[in-house]
């Protein structure tokens, strides 16, 4: 078989279980196992076509449609075979994980839910796929509404309605920018082909309008701040296995899209492309991660997580972007490498720790933080898997994310180098140690989040009753966790893919890490730094080695029970430090950015036993950019409409005169006087 | 062979840490007109604590178990990875790779903190990760002001540029950003009180509150090895003069041990002089530092 035949099977598969939109509840449990298993087999395939691309090389074929726009060609190159990849993985452990999961939501609306899962996994490989701007519109608009019929499932709780109207508005402001950027292409190119397109043959005006198009299109998609609203509100309330998709998967279409444009269709740029993505990157991660870390709700704990790891792959697009301009083809590979590691990273284990999530929903029927607990007793396993997914964000080593992360870093490391001017180089290392930062903020939301949800002892009766999920979706769980360790032990197959890759691309030259021993990656470009993960590896056998053995020193070590030391009282689940508490110092730190408002009701009944009345504490921060951005643009908005309202008086006879009064403007018009 | 010249580094390394808690720990005696524990002092907690059964709470899971294991072990394999031995060898020793050690070892330290479900255990988790936060920045910042001049973050190349280089102004500088960095990292006052069993002030001692016997000498074991690996580093780094060579190992063994002993005695110094600070002081602290490295590096 050869890719294309992969292609159309994968095509059939989804297209197949996206007609179980037409089955009606009765049959929930068979469209269950039916439609997710399509979609697994479809994931299957879009691996297997990603596969058979990179062994038999790019591939490119007429799509069988007749729209008026021409012949339109499905072209799969080996960056759109990457993002296959990623979407099949992805996807893959999504829709098994579905069968376990979506049963909450057996019922009358169960085939539409399953039907658009499909639509919407078959939308995002026709985003990578296609080549031609008018399949690509349609393909993106469909993933777009589809995801927000998915987000909007729910559609009887007031807040998923709204979160869902945010998204929609929000999507569609992005795909007016990458229409526009398209279109301009178009016309200097005369084709709706993107093999045609060409940046290099439009103006620097016109290019400059493309790239801050493109950017702020595809960032919107991509959950960047300042334009990152939307994420937030609308991963949480979709279903978790959704969540795991649009999360993990779906904002990846949005770096393959700067991919394609920075790389393929503009190419290297003026050295502010680089600096402005940069800005917006390093306020990405660091706001984003801070709000994470503020946040109780452990959903939207991973939302503004992914808002922070978008900012770590932009950071990577900035000084790629950086170094293309600069003609330092080496850096510019080591960057770009940084970005797709990192996105393939990050669809793992976000969608891995989406699915814990997901898990835990379903378990203790509870997203806060604040009423979980130890839950690591209840739920054995998908405690394992979360703390495998928290490690891993939290970049420790000799996991995947520590990869992706000291790649950045490297990245970042070498911009000095490139950049003239003392002012320049300072704020190079000011972005390390601002990543830095990010570093140990990511840490401190996963404490917390694993810390306050899994340890200790249960703070509600909920999270007591909590019991394991089924196998179905332990297995994805499983196997992402899996998929974690050996990107991290292992780097040297991901980065060999990557370079090949990034090979089909002018400007940059890849593959410079790998030129070292087999059992490192080490940038011999600029002798920056290496990395050896066997050798790290085996240090640390030997030192746990040294550690059981110490404590094996004086025969095995015995343990006594004892109750946890709480001056003698006995420890109840109140006494534990809560997910506000854990928080409260870096929210102190950073006040001026997070503004937060703190509000103590004391109640003067005597409630409580030991403290003699009962206190509640709220804390809420406040979000900079809705309050300097969005709310003044919703005022102007109404007073917009109120001001229309005047003229639109509802009288039939007014809006005649209007018709009348145009109509005589434009024919004296046309006369000319 | 890099991996076991690595692995007998950290252990003579392990080995010594003890002693060097000793040196701080008489010098401070001394200072305040005590005679102090004796030098080995150290030694003997550890070894009583290895022989001793533990208790632990009902509440904890394994993850409190695993922590004394992974803390030590963290600890360690970023003692093999400091740049010592000056053979030249050593393409892994990435300073990244040495940071996020220590920082695996405290993530789990700070899980294991939560895991027994009492206020102290939380109370000196957090605050931990707080400091840990403010530090993170400022730590890469004064490290790259060796890093940006040996243009790598490979830890040996880092030391070998320090060795060769005369001073100058931006090393005065980036020796008070990383000796600030140092204090805080190792949890000594005017940040952390090592000394204290008080509710409202410690960190590092509120999180290993809950542990006892063989899991607690794994642990202070490890947190005197970090504290050696610290000033290892300061000495290595920031304060690389009279520089020997690689020819002569032996003075520059000596020349090593010589300086350590100093540090840990101005550490002494340090914490005898001043108090310990409020804890939402500490991140004016640490902008110094940052400030101090901003500074090294416009300066060269």
């Amino acid at each position: 078989m050869v890719a294309v035949d992969w292609y159309y099977l994968m095509f059939v598969f989804f297209f197949a279980g996206g007609l179980s939109v037409f089955f009606g509840g009765r049959h929930s449990g068979k469209i269950n196992y039916v439609a997710h298993g399509l979609a697994a087999l479809g994931c299957l395939a879009t691996i297997l076509c990603a596969i058979f691309v990179f062994r038999q090389g790019a591939l490119e074929f007429p799509l069988p449609l007749s729209l008026p726009f021409g012949v339109m060609t499905a072209r799969v190159d080996l960056l759109a075979a990457f993002f296959l990849l990623l979407i099949g993985v992805g996807g893959l452990a999504a829709s098994v994980y579905a069968m376990g999961y979506s049963k909450e939501y057996y019922g009358n609306r169960y085939g539409l839910m399953t039907g658009l899962f499909n639509v919407f996994l078959l939308s995002m490989v026709m985003v990578i796929t296609v080549s031609h701007v008018a399949a690509f519109v349609i393909a993106w608009e469909v993933m777009s509404i589809v995801s927000f019929l998915l987000v909007n499932f729910e559609y009887e709780k007031p807040a998923n309605t709204r979160a869902a109207f945010v998204y929609i508005v929000m999507t569609h402001v992005g795909t007016i920018f990458i229409i526009s950027a398209f279109l301009l292409l178009t016309v200097a190119a005369g084709s709706m082909d993107f093999i045609r397109f060409d940046g290099s043959a439009l103006s620097a005006t016109t290019r400059n309008i493309v790239f801050l198009c493109a950017f702020v299109g595809f960032g919107t998609k991509a959950g960047m701040i300042p334009l990152h609203i939307w994420l937030p509100q609308a991963h949480p309330v979709a279903p978790s296995h959704i969540s795991a998709l649009m999360s993990g998967v779906m904002i990846k279409t949005a770096i393959y899209g700067m991919c394609r444009f920075f790389l393929d269709f503009l190419g290297a740029g003026p050295v502010w492309w680089g600096g402005l993505i940069l800005a917006i990157a390093i306020l990405s991660c660091v706001l984003g991660v801070l709000y994470a870390l503020m946040e109780n709700d452990l959903k939207r704990l991973l939302a503004y997580s992914s808002v922070e790891n978008i900012g770590i792959m932009l950071l990577g697009i900035g000084s790629g972007m950086i170094f293309m301009s600069k003609g330092e083809p080496l850096m510019a590979g080591l960057s770009w490498s940084a970005v797709l590691y990192h996105a393939f990273n990050h669809a793992v284990f976000k969608s891995l720790l989406f699915m814990g999530a997901g898990a835990v929903l379903q378990s203790t029927h509870t997203k806060d933080i604040e009423r979980l607990g130890g839950l690591i007793k209840k739920m054995p396993y998908t405690a394992v898997f979360f703390l495998v997914g928290a490690a891993t964000i939290a970049a420790l080593p000799p996991l995947n994310g520590f990869i992706s992360e000291w790649l950045t870093f490297q990245a970042l490391f070498l911009l000095p180098q490139a950049v003239s001017g003392v002012a320049a180089k300072l704020a190079g290392m000011v972005l390390i140690a601002l990543l830095g930062l990010t570093g140990a903020l990511a840490a401190a939301c996963f404490v917390k989040a694993f810390g306050i949800a899994f340890l200790a002892k249960p703070r509600s009766l909920r999270a007591e009753n909590a019991q394991e999920v089924s196998y179905i979706m332990l297995a994805p769980m499983a196997g992402l966790a899996v998929l974690c360790v050996l990107l991290g032990v292992w780097p040297q197959g991901m980065i060999t893919l990557i370079s090949s890759v990034l090979a089909d691309f002018s400007g940059l030259h890849a593959g410079e890490l790998l030129s070292a021993n087999w059992y490192s990656i080490a940038f011999t470009g600029a002798n920056a730094g290496g990395l050896s993960i066997p050798l790290t590896i085996g240090i640390l056998l030997i030192g746990v080695l040294i550690a059981v053995g110490l404590s094996h020193l004086y025969g095995s070590p015995r343990t006594i029970k004892g109750e946890t030391w709480t001056c003698g009282i006995v420890p109840t689940s109140h006494m534990q430090y809560t997910a506000t508490g854990f928080s409260g110092p870096i929210r102190r730190v950073f006040h001026s950015v997070l503004r937060p408002q703190r509000e103590t009701i004391v109640d003067e009944i005597d409630t409580n036993h030991y403290f003699g009345r009962r206190l509640s504490y709220q804390v809420a921060i406040t979000y900079v950019f809705n309050d300097m951005v969005y709310r003044p643009i919703n005022r102007t908005i109404l007073l917009t409409a109120r001001f229309m309202k005047t003229i639109q008086a509802g009288s039939l006879q007014l809006y005649i005169g209007y018709i009348m009064a145009v109509t005589v403007l434009v024919l004296i018009w046309n006369a000319g006087w | 062979m890099t991996m076991f010249i690595d692995a007998i580094q950290a252990l003579i390394l392990l080995m010594a840490a003890p002693l060097v808690v000793g040196v701080i720990k008489k010098a401070k005696a001394r200072l305040q007109n005590r005679r102090g524990p004796v030098l080995r002092q150290l030694y003997y907690d550890i070894l009583k604590l290895l022989a001793k059964d533990s208790v632990e709470s009902p509440t904890v899971s394994w993850i409190f178990r695993i922590t004394p294991y992974i803390y030590f072990t963290a600890a360690l394999a970023a003692a093999a990875f400091l740049p010592i031995w000056l053979y030249g060898g050593g393409f892994a020793n990435d300073l990244l790779v040495f940071i996020y050690l220590l920082a695996a070892g405290r993530f789990f330290l700070v899980l294991s903190s939560l895991d027994a479900g009492s206020a102290f255990g939380g109370m000196g988790g957090s605050r931990e990760m707080f400091i840990s936060v403010l530090v993170e920045p400022v730590l890469l910042l004064a490290m790259l002001t060796v890093a940006v001049r040996s243009g790598s973050t490979n830890l040996f190349a880092m030391a070998g540029t320090a060795m060769q280089e005369t001073f100058s102004l931006s090393y005065f500088f980036a020796a008070g950003a990383f000796f600030i960095v140092m204090l805080a990292e190792s949890g000594r006052i005017p940040v952390d009180n090592p000394d204290t069993h008080l509710e409202l002030t410690m960190i590092h001692e509120g999180m290993v509150l809950e542990y006892s016997g063989r899991p607690l000498g794994l642990i202070f074991w490890a947190a005197a090895l970090k504290q050696l690996i610290l000033i290892l580093l300061f000495v290595l780094l920031f304060v690389p003069w009279p520089s020997f060579g690689a020819g002569s190992l032996l003075l520059q063994g000596i020349s090593i041990v010589v300086k350590v002993v100093l540090v840990a005695v101005s550490l002494a110094v340090a914490e005898t002089v001043t108090n310990k600070m409020r804890l939402f002081k500490v991140p004016n602290f640490m902008a110094l530092s940052g400030l101090l490295s901003l500074l090294a590096l416009a300066a060269q």
